[in-house]
């Protein structure tokens, strides 16, 4: 698993290869943590290129985005999610938590 | 009537995830699972793995997971046996997915997702030390 973090204008983009499951989870929620923590609240999480995620990973996600709305601070929102990563927030009942964009462009612009 | 049956055996630590994966998709693949069937198979035994380490051996490298698949005409039964503490999966409360997000709990997703995923999730506990989990998929639900 990989990932590359851009600063844009109005948000980050985070753009994740690989799998997110319990190995890998803790990488992202650590560098998520740190954007937040500086106040990088506004989140494109990009999954074009995530092949897995386990319930650790949409954990690390949902808890991520509880802090952002807790302060108020801003959102995570979610791009180009593969239709059978999406399933596994569908079960948990996380889908209502994010917003899910079809680009990452578009999800870019909507901050 | 059991076709085939493999056997692997793997470190328990979550590193060993990617490899348990890619022999699950491996052997769901050759009978001709859906791909969200896979999935949901692949998801399954994930789940089952990390819940062994995290709360059968309580960490990662202080015992082994062996996994034995076995397919048959209508699907696949995968066992997973490791040497951890047992535990009763009634005591784990499913989540409530309904609830609102500032007050829900999520304890239980593992074993949720398991039996959301999988036609059959049996538990079994033997006095010699050994856990036991049977997760059965049946072609074309």
């Amino acid at each position: 698993m990989e990932f590359i973090i851009t600063e844009l204008k109005h948000c980050d983009l985070v753009e994740i290869h690989g799998r997110i499951d319990s190995y890998t989870a803790p990488r992202i929620k650590e560098a998520i943590n740190a954007l937040v923590s500086d106040g990088h609240c506004n989140l494109v999480i990009d999954f074009t290129k995530v092949t897995f995620i386990s319930s650790s990973g949409i954990l690390a996600l949902v808890n991520a985005q509880k802090k952002c709305m807790l302060n108020n601070s801003g959102r995570i929102i979610i791009s180009s999610i593969p239709k059978l990563v999406y399933s596994g927030f569908e079960l948990a009942g996380f889908d209502q938590l994010f917003e899910f964009y079809d680009d990452a462009a578009t999800a870019v612009g909507s901050f | 009537m059991i076709e085939q049956v493999k056997s692997r055996t793997f470190p328990g630590n979550y590193k060993s995830l990617e490899r348990i994966s890619e022999f699950i998709i491996q052997e769901a693949q050759n009978i001709e699972f859906s791909p969200s069937e896979v999935y949901a198979i692949q998801t399954a035994v994930d789940e089952a793995c990390a819940n062994i380490i995290d709360h059968a051996y309580g960490g990662e490298n202080l015992g082994q997971i062996e996994i034995q698949v076995q397919k048959f005409k209508e699907g696949i039964k995968i066992t997973l046996q490791d040497n951890g503490d047992p535990f009763n999966p009634d005591d784990i409360p499913s989540p409530d997915i309904s609830s609102p997000l500032e007050i829900r709990k999520e304890r239980g997703l593992g074993i949720f997702f398991m039996q959301k995923l999988m036609d059959e999730v049996i538990f079994s506990f033997s006095q010699s030390g050994t856990n036991k989990l049977k997760l059965i998929k049946y072609r074309g639900d």
